[in-house]
């Protein structure tokens, strides 16, 4: 019975993950949301060994919450209209980026590879 | 009333009396419905094809019948497929449209059985007379001899023969070609119409790719680009790092570029400058007048308009760093290097117009230079060698890749010149240097050279190599790179390691494919401090070795091993360090 509630506790806790940004804010994100960005994956993939893959907590130390917030943004618009096809009409994210980040958001969009 | 064995016919309707004339017979007709349907018309000529299927229990029957029709038959034949016809007509037309056909046509043709169907009816006469005269008669047996209609020569049928227009009667060969039809040409296939379903899916290719995150930013930059004050604060962020996400991405453009200027600018790097335009260049100066260094990678687009803008807009450059500057004639060069006699450092590759005129006006009005570097430049010549010699202060020389290979004398002569003073030398891609280089050239006059190229130089030898190594008077080398060289192996890489191994940070010997397993496990002790090594391709590379580094180079970041067939899955791995070419490994790009 213990064994049981255990698993299903981890398969929780696989399912979700914590971005945390220079300044202590933390994201909490989908697995699969996280994954949209190749860097992330890779830490959170069991692959490679990384300590992120257990504990399920990235940190992004050189940038500040605003800019992770737009990150997470990003990734659950990605993954939400990144398969759409022709017909469906994708919003626009462009006009969602405020242009004070923009430069801090576009270095940690290529450290993410977004 | 036999029907088989004489030729006596009764009284005949006159649509069979036409029938058989024009030698419209059942078999044919259904059997060019049914394959014109599959496939493009095959001729009648080949009269004993199969029929198919739901002719098949008329097949006796008509096969006795197949010179004409009988009216009783005629009748029998109709009554069942043309019940069937009735029945399913309703149903599926599109696939009954063959079925149809082949039995309408073993009808009558003014049938009056004409429900629903004026499309098979009108089919029926496009078919029996729109096809090219191939099966509007019977065709007689090929193999057989006719006379032709028009010059009443006798000629043989065969498959390509060609009916006359008008009919009836056979044209021969000449006749056909002559009339203008030609005898070989494929029937086009018949169209097929999509059913609604398929024709709908249509993928749209040009459609947008989904927008990366990066690319939007760039994007808002730029549209911001006037308004400084919008994008925050500036100053915290590194705009080298901006420079190199920009070129990255293939955006920098004349637009944003001039998010990177600054007059305070010292030094500017663009790894990708394929979409600034010679006037982006002139403002690069006008704006960065106190740059000192620039690099442009990709500059292909520069030309010799700038070049003049720069020889009076940027006082303070002396290094001068140029990927791709083909454009630039030699007027330009010149008068460039006459208007920046400070030049420390000129860094050219890929220009097939700096010619021999230009490196004399570059030795006389530079003669502070202390880079040089003339990598595939086209008309590079041992010409060129004496001016290089000409260089007091020359700590860097690179020249690589000419299109004609320098001479080993020429090289000789000016080592003997500047080689005790460089610190850097790159003689890579002369392909006719011996190893006479080595010996005249490099022993007696090396001194000080920490970073040593020598990579595509075919001729020389690893016993060769091997004595340099031992014999040489220099310094420990930090950096070797001596990649293609076929005939390299234990000795060079023995000396190598011997001469410098304790100092080496950076190895490369791709492609020496006959270093031996023991030379190669001898890399990671004797080579401590390595951080970046390539053996790729060196056929004898196998885990065992991988270990040995791994254990010898605690500093080590980097394995190039491409084309290392010997090593296996189980090829030893350490955080910090890639291992890239593994052909084993499941995750290839680690």
């Amino acid at each position: 019975m213990n064994n049981d509630v255990e698993m299903k506790n981890q398969e929780h806790s696989n399912e979700w993950v914590k971005i945390v940004s220079q300044d202590g804010f933390s994201f909490v994100i989908k697995r699969d949301v996280a994954s949209q960005s190749g860097t992330l994956k890779s830490m959170i993939g069991t692959g490679e060994g990384f300590a992120e893959a257990t504990s399920g907590v990235c940190n992004i130390p050189d940038y500040r919450g605003a800019v992770v917030e737009k990150l997470a943004e990003f990734m659950i618009y990605k993954k939400m209209y990144g398969h759409a096809s022709p017909p469906e009409v994708i919003p626009d994210f462009q006009e969602r980026i405020y242009p004070e980040i923009a430069l801090e958001l576009l270095m940690a969009a290529d450290y993410l590879e977004l | 009333m036999s029907r088989r064995s004489n030729n006596v016919r009764g009284p005949t309707s006159a649509l069979t009396e036409f029938l058989r004339e024009s030698g419209i017979t059942a078999t044919s007709i259904a059997r060019r419905a049914a394959t014109a349907q599959q496939n493009p018309v095959a001729g009648p000529s080949n009269v004993n094809e199969g029929h198919d299927e739901e002719s098949s229990p008329n097949r006796e029957a008509r096969e006795a019948n197949d010179e004409g029709f009988d009216s009783d038959h005629l009748d029998s034949e109709d009554a069942a497929p043309i019940g069937k016809r009735r029945k399913l007509s309703k149903k599926d037309q599109e696939k009954q449209k063959a079925k149809g056909k082949g039995k309408k046509k073993k009808g009558k043709k003014g049938d009056d059985e004409s429900e629903g169907s004026d499309d098979e009816y009108t089919a029926l006469s496009r078919s029996m007379f729109d096809v090219k005269g191939k099966a509007s008669g019977a065709k007689p047996p090929m193999g057989s001899f006719e006379n032709c209609v028009k010059c009443e020569k006798r000629f043989t049928v065969t498959r390509y023969t060609i009916a006359a227009d008008p009919p009836p009667g056979w044209l021969c060969h000449q006749c056909a070609k002559a009339s203008g039809a030609d005898p070989f040409k494929k029937p086009t296939a018949p169209r097929k119409r999509k059913a609604p379903e398929q024709q709908r899916k249509i993928v749209n290719f040009d459609k947008k790719v989904f927008p990366s995150l990066a690319s939007l930013c760039i994007k808002l930059i730029s549209e911001h680009i006037e308004d400084v004050e919008a994008l925050g604060d500036i100053g915290s962020v590194n705009m080298y790092e901006i420079g190199r996400v920009l070129a990255k991405n293939r955006c920098l453009t004349p637009e944003n570029a001039p998010l990177l200027y600054d007059i305070k600018n010292s030094q500017i790097t663009f790894h990708d400058a394929t979409k600034l335009d010679p006037d982006a260049f002139r403002t690069l100066a006008s704006l960065n007048p106190g740059l000192e260094s620039l690099r442009l990678d990709l500059c292909g687009r520069i030309e010799n308009s700038a070049f003049k803008h720069w020889e009076s807009h940027l006082p303070m450059l002396t290094r001068l760093e140029l990927n791709g500057p083909f454009l630039v004639g030699c007027d330009a060069w010149k008068g460039f290097f006459a208007s920046h006699p400070q030049l420390t450092g000129l860094l050219v590759t890929e220009s097939p117009r700096f010619d021999l005129a230009c490196m004399e006006s570059l030795a006389s009005e530079c003669p502070n230079l202390v880079e040089l570097r003339l990598s595939r430049v086209g008309k590079m010549s041992d010409e060129f060698l004496e001016h290089v010699g000409t260089f007091d202060y020359l700590r860097s020389l690179e020249l690589s890749y000419p299109a004609k290979s320098l001479s080993t004398e020429a090289v000789v002569e000016v080592l003997a010149k500047v080689g005790s003073r460089l610190t850097h030398l790159d003689l890579s891609g002369n392909d006719l240097l011996t190893d006479d280089v080595l010996t005249e050239g490099l022993i007696p006059n090396i001194r000080l050279i920490s970073s040593l190229s020598l990579n595509s130089i075919g001729e020389l030898s690893d016993q060769a190599v091997g004595d340099f190594f031992g014999a040489t008077q220099n310094i420990a080398f930090h950096k070797i790179s001596m990649f293609r060289n076929f005939d390299l192996a234990d000795k060079a890489l023995e000396g190598l390691l011997a001469h410098s191994g304790r100092s080496l940070t950076e190895l490369n010997i791709n492609n020496w494919k006959s270093v031996s397993n023991d030379a190669l496990m001898t890399i990671g002790p004797c080579a401590p401090n390595l951080t970046k090594l390539d053996i790729g391709w060196c056929r004898n590379v196998d885990d065992f070795v991988i270990k040995a580094i791994l254990d010898g180079c605690p500093n080590i970041t980097d394995i190039s091993v491409f084309g290392c067939n010997k090593l296996t899955d189980n090829c030893p791995r350490k955080a910090g360090a890639s291992i890239r070419g593994n052909e084993a490994e499941r995750n290839f790009m680690s």
